[in-house]
């Protein structure tokens, strides 16, 4: 018996549209994971991989263990943590095009784990995860999320942060340790990937190896450089943009590619010193390229 | 008397004239969910194709209950998220009585636990990966899954052939194709046939050639491959560039069944048996006049997603027909009754709402580039 | 069969290292992780494959597709990353843009020619495989060898014993002094870019001719298979280009030949994974591993 009935029309409304209410609070989620990596002036290719990572762990302890959603969504989010670690601690320390290529490692190494183990579903996936997120959750954690990063951002961490961003070399100069924030800013943003991940398979029921492929890598990253990195509000809105021109658009779907791309060019090219770029940028202007 | 029958009489009329001129009418719409777009388009059109050629005939018979039958598409992609969206659409703002489709057997897996919530049936015409039924009580597919298929062929292979001991090789990496390896390893256990061995590769490998090795030093009867075009082609032009004779016959599940693998592989796919629930050679007068039909009005022959897409609709209309109104639930408990015979051969469902007549696989064969039927 | 499976190991290894060379290179002179190198070598095939489809032959179309690829990869270049070098923009910038313009490049090609696989016309070149001592090797998969053998000869005699060389190293090495003792760097970039899409776009044609297996994502694949390879090798690092691709490719064919096929995918990865553990700079890397 329903505790209480919507309106019919309301009802059918929430129905349609379900998913992509669901889906925009989930993406705001991933675009915070990435702007948490990005305002130390580092580039992941991972996130899907922790989101992926979060979603099959949470997954597997409501399925094989039976715990309760947010026990589930705490495993979600120290799992991808505890890869944050492994890949973080020897890349971090070299110049920022190995934490790129690792984690891009990353995500074919999971990739493949998830599809050679029968524990895992193996290719097929795992279907008949229990509906058990919705509204509440996924809101609360967009919400408790945005809270955190907006108090980190105005506390001395926060400025520690944007230093490393202005310029590396003298915030080292200045004693901050950058390995630890370096390190600490991927961590916590497998945190909030993988709790991502963790709601959307409790939202969708049914997740697959191939979900968390180098394509949902790129489309992360493209929401954080729409949005820009001025303050953790941007690149949710970069995030809400994306996941709704294609519902707008239909027929824009079939050029998702493009125009994510498109945006990860022009953002960078014709905003090099802008907003998105010139905060993030300082790291590297003077580290010596390898040869 | 005379009067109540001629106003009858008159009214029947108008209703035929009506349903011939379709739209002056509300027509009775269902939805469908298929990839329109994108780079697996090809198989959604053929399957708009198919239900599009079907719709016009029934129309033309007069419609469902005395009014026009309608398909309102939503296009997928291929993206499991879009399809999602799409069937909300369809269920929530458009109140479709029923779902066609959608096109991917990974769509299905995401959109059936919506349908099956809101108590919509929903048809797949190309979905043959293993528990899409299962899915819930509403979820109904009319493509014969491998596990019908596959059997068959081996089945055949062993008789005809003297096939005893097998390799396998599967895509590991892929739903589609891990499911018919299930198939094959539980087929092949029944038909008591030997595995030398199991070999894997990835869906976008290119190179096949240490596996092969392997199994070319341990000399069996026949290798059994679960692959999609790409991967299947390359695996027959490395047979035969590793030099595996051709008495060592390539068998293959659905995946293989396309005219694409002779355009890449050549003479190297020659030799090579799959099952299929649909072939377009076959004599009987529904499939030729199908055939016909579809290649006057699209310029192309038909495939195989075509014949069954072609087949569903009918069958769905005649559930619509049975049921007596547009209402999900009575149309639902229709289609478990509807008995069809089309260009697949007869047709019902089993009470798990599958295929239950396999009469219709036929075993082909790969023959100078093109598939015969295996004799 | 152990014979056979060194050779597959070989070949395979061969793809990667001839996939590797002009990767690492981009990346020891421009300063570059170029991600839209993967995209020159699928634009390699397809234009060899319209040509020879158009009537020409391979022995005409390898060598005009592989210089077209390297005219288009100057012209890239100088839309993508002349702006950001003049802006002395950082690497992760660069890095950036040119994962947009492959997601945009490959998102194109796949409109444009849709995904499905295509060959080149049946019998562009010889197909029958030989028998040597119990070995089964096909005209492709010898000029594949060949292929590496020239062209890390090439290269290596370039940047060794040419005046082009040194330029090119003092760029490596330090591009602001370079340009004040008189490197042309603007020209030296563009010269490296065509060399390296040349080396993309021929070695596109090579894995077309030996696998028949043309299609848009063909390099994103090798891309990935190039990564690992890089960092073995060493960042920049020519011979770490050869030995790196050569091993990994040895050491797949092995896995699948006597441990499981299932695993064959992921020895790059898990080799990837161990040397930024154990040696962040490559087998035979310098300056890479250097320290923030």
């Amino acid at each position: 018996m329903p505790e209480f009935v919507l309106p019919e029309v309301i009802d059918d409304f929430l129905f349609t549209y379900q998913n992509l209410v669901y889906s925009l609070g989930i993406h705001g989620l991933l675009a915070l994971s990435m702007y948490v990596v990005l305002a130390v002036g580092q580039l992941s290719l991972g996130q899907a991989a922790f989101m992926g990572l979060g979603a099959y762990a949470s997954a597997l302890l409501t399925l094989k263990l039976g715990w309760s959603l947010p026990a589930a969504l705490a495993g979600a989010m120290l799992i991808p943590a505890a890869a944050a670690l492994i890949i973080g601690s020897p890349t971090l320390r070299l110049s920022g095009v190995y934490l790129a290529l690792a984690t891009i490692g990353l995500g074919e190494v999971q990739r493949l784990a998830f599809v050679n183990s029968d524990f895992t579903g193996g290719a097929l996936g795992l279907s008949g995860i229990p509906t058990k997120a919705g509204l509440v959750s996924i809101y609360g954690s967009l919400l408790v999320a945005l809270v955190l990063l907006v108090l980190v951002a105005r506390s001395k961490i926060g400025r520690a942060m944007e230093a490393m961003r202005e310029d590396e070399l003298a915030a080292g100069a200045l004693g901050i340790n950058l390995p630890a924030y370096k390190l600490g800013a991927l961590v916590a943003s497998a945190m909030l990937a993988g709790l991502a991940g963790g709601l959307n398979a409790h939202v969708s029921s049914f997740i697959s190896p191939n979900d968390y492929g180098f394509d949902a890598a790129v489309t992360i990253l493209s929401f954080a450089l729409l949005g820009g990195l001025g303050s953790p509000f941007a690149p949710i809105l970069g995030a809400v943009i994306l996941t709704l021109l294609p519902e707008v658009l239909r027929s824009l779907a079939n050029y998702r590619g493009l125009v994510s791309g498109s945006i990860i060019v022009i953002a960078v090219m014709f905003m090099p010193r802008g907003l998105l770029i010139w905060r993030m940028g300082r790291i590297g202007v003077s580290s010596r390229r390898p040869s | 008397m005379l009067t109540r029958r001629s106003i009858l009489a008159a009214a029947s009329v108008a209703a035929i004239i009506f349903s011939s001129a379709a739209s002056a009418q509300t027509p009775i719409t269902i939805g469908a969910i298929e990839i329109l777009t994108g780079p697996n388009n090809k198989y959604g059109i053929a399957i708009k194709n198919g239900f599009d050629l079907a719709l016009e005939e029934v129309n033309k018979a007069g419609g469902v209950l005395g009014v026009p039958l309608a398909i309102a598409y939503e296009d997928s992609a291929g993206n499991k998220d879009q399809a999602l969206n799409a069937a909300r659409q369809l269920i929530g703002a458009r109140k479709v009585p029923l779902i066609l489709g959608p096109t991917l057997s990974n769509e299905m897996f995401a959109v059936g636990p919506v349908a099956v919530e809101r108590r919509i049936p929903i048809v797949g015409t190309s979905t043959t990966a293993n528990g899409i039924t299962a899915i819930g009580p509403y979820v109904f597919r009319t493509s014969l899954p491998e596990a019908d298929v596959i059997p068959v062929t081996l089945r055949t292979a062993k008789e005809k052939l003297g096939v005893k001991r097998v390799a396998v090789m599967y895509g590991h990496d892929d739903a589609f194709t891990k499911s018919a390896y299930d198939v094959m390893k539980g087929a092949i256990e029944k038909l008591g046939l030997e595995t030398v061995a199991t070999e894997t590769f990835g869906s976008k490998d290119t190179d096949f050639s240490a596996q092969l090795t392997k199994i070319k030093a341990l000399n069996p009867d026949a290798i059994v491959v679960s692959a999609l075009v790409e991967a299947g082609a390359g695996i027959l032009l490395a047979k035969k560039q590793l030099g595996i004779p051709d008495s060592v016959r390539v068998i293959g599940g659905n995946g293989l069944n396309s005219p694409q693998v002779p355009q890449v592989a050549g003479a190297a796919a020659n030799g090579t048996l799959v099952g299929s629930p649909w072939f377009i050679d076959k004599a009987d007068e529904a499939n030729k006049s199908f055939v016909a039909r579809y290649q006057a009005k699209y310029n192309m022959a038909p495939d195989q997603f075509a014949a069954q897409a072609y087949d569903t609709l009918f069958i769905v209309a005649k559930a619509i027909t049975a049921a007596g109104e547009a209402n999900p639930q009575k149309i639902r408990d229709a289609l478990g009754k509807v008995t069809h015979q089309g260009v697949m051969g007869p047709f019902s469902f089993t009470p798990d709402r599958d295929p239950a007549d396999t009469s219709g696989v036929v075993v082909i064969e790969m023959k100078d580039g093109k598939f015969q039927i295996f004799k | 069969m152990l014979a056979q499976q060194l050779l597959n190991g070989l070949v395979v290894g061969s793809t990667y290292a001839l996939f590797a060379l002009g990767f690492t290179l981009m990346f020891g002179v421009l300063g570059v992780i170029n991600l839209v190198y993967g995209f020159y070598l699928s634009l390699g095939a397809f234009i060899a494959l319209f040509a020879t489809q158009a009537g020409l032959s391979i022995w005409l179309a390898l060598p005009a597709a592989a210089l077209t690829t390297g005219v288009i990869a100057v012209v890239l270049d100088g839309l993508l990353l002349t702006p950001l070098r003049k802006a002395k923009a950082p690497e992760l910038s660069s890095l950036m843009v040119t994962l947009g313009g492959t997601l945009f490049l490959y998102s194109l090609a796949n409109l444009l020619f849709s995904t499905d696989i295509r060959r080149f016309p049946v019998g562009v070149v010889d197909a029958t495989a030989y028998d040597i001592a119990g070995m089964r090797v096909s005209m492709t998969q010898l000029l594949i060898m060949g292929a590496v053998v020239v062209m890390v000869s090439a290269l290596l005699f370039v940047m060794r014993g040419t005046r082009l060389g040194l330029g090119l190293r003092a760029m490596a090495e330090r591009p602001d002094t370079a340009e004040l003792m008189g490197v042309d760097s603007a020209s030296l970039v563009r010269l490296v870019s065509l060399i390296c899409g040349t080396l993309a776009g021929a070695c596109g044609v090579l894995i077309g001719l030996n696998y028949n297996a043309i299609q848009p994502y063909m390099g994103e694949v090798m891309m990935l298979k190039g990564f690992a390879v890089i960092i073995l090798g060493g960042l920049g690092d020519i011979r770490g280009a050869l030995i790196g691709g050569l091993l990994i490719g040895m050491l797949e064919t092995l896995t699948a030949g006597y441990i499981a096929s299932t695993w064959k995918d992921a020895v790059g990865f898990v080799v990837l994974v161990l040397t930024l553990w154990i040696r962040p700079s490559g087998l035979f890397g310098r300056l890479a591993a250097k320290r923030a």
